[in-house]
Order: structure tokens, then sequence, then C-alpha cells
């Protein structure tokens, strides 16, 4: 059996990703056939922003990994030899 | 026809009925609502594409065995290569 607190990250992460697809499988699928005047809108921001929110966090994500990759290479760069 | 011409002409036809829907090149005059669901489509996979990696990439850790035997036998190798190491003159 896994460890109790890689069994609680492992969950943590199949909650966390479950969360996310019920509210953006909503907000981009189910608002559309809701009445405008429903409560339920006031939960969710302006239809553009279910677009714009993923670009920017895949746009981060990125940028990320490629800091990553640029400071490990250059932490390990060498003179004149490079292995 | 090759598994990249498959590929890439599913993804056209796909991609193709999506733009006719979005943009409305064929004066359809679909309701509004199907409008609204269809042009996020491409964003809305690749997340639900996301959700689904991070999911499984959760439960397989979660739910990953200890292997005794493969631990042991892995610790046993890595004192046989230093020791092997340290013989041949390599100062850990």
């Amino acid at each position: 059996m896994a460890t109790g607190e890689d069994q609680a990250v492992g969950m943590g992460l199949v909650g966390f990703s479950l969360l996310l697809f019920t509210y953006y499988t909503i907000w981009v699928i189910i608002l559309p056939f809701v009445d405008s005047d429903h409560v339920v809108h006031q939960y969710f921001l302006q239809r553009e922003y279910s677009v714009i929110l993923p670009g920017i966090a895949a746009l981060i994500l990125l940028l990320s990994v490629g800091t990553f990759i640029g400071v490990v290479t250059w932490k390990n760069r060498k003179p004149k030899k490079v292995d | 026809m090759t598994k990249l011409l498959e590929w890439v002409f599913g993804v056209s036809v796909i991609g193709a009925a999506w733009a006719l829907v979005t943009f409305d090149l064929l004066n359809l005059r679909l309701p509004e609502a199907y409008k609204e669901v269809a042009w996020p489509m491409p964003v809305y996979l690749l997340v639900v594409f996301g959700c689904y990696s991070l999911a499984t990439v959760g439960y397989r850790v979660a739910t990953f065995n200890d292997c005794e035997e493969a631990s042991k036998e892995l610790q046993d190798q890595i004192k046989e290569a230093k020791e092997d190491l340290r013989i041949k003159g390599l100062k850990m």
C-alpha cells in the first residue's frame, strides 16, 4: 500500500481535477442552455473568461517550464568542454 | 495511408465542423446556445484532457504498492556498484 502521505496527495489530485472538471463543464456546456435570469449564473464569470483563463494558465505553465530549463542549463554550463 | 495522415485527416474534419458552427460559415442559423457551446470547444477539450491526466496520475500515486523485494534488490545493487567503483579508484 502507498504510504499515508502519498495516498493523501494522490486523492487530493483526483478530487481537485474532479472539481475543476465539474465547474468547467457546467460553465462551458450547461450554462448556455440555462435562462439568463437563473440564479446559478452569478457563480460564473462571463463566457470569454472560460477561454482566457486557461490560456493564461497555459502561458504561465510554459513560462515556468522554460525558466526551469533555462536555469538548470545555465547552472550546468562548463567553460570549454560541454558534456 | 500513414498514421500521421490519418490523424491530420481526422483533426481537419473535426476542425472544419467546429469552424462551421462557430463562425456560421454555411449560414445555417443555428440557435445561439449551440454557437455559445461550440466556440470554447478546443480549449474545453484541452482542459478536460488535462483534468483526466491529473486524475490518472493522482490515482496511480495513491494506489501504488510498495515493492519490498525490488527495493532490497536495488539497495544491494547500489552497494555493489559503490564497492566496485571504489576498487577502481573513483573517490565518492
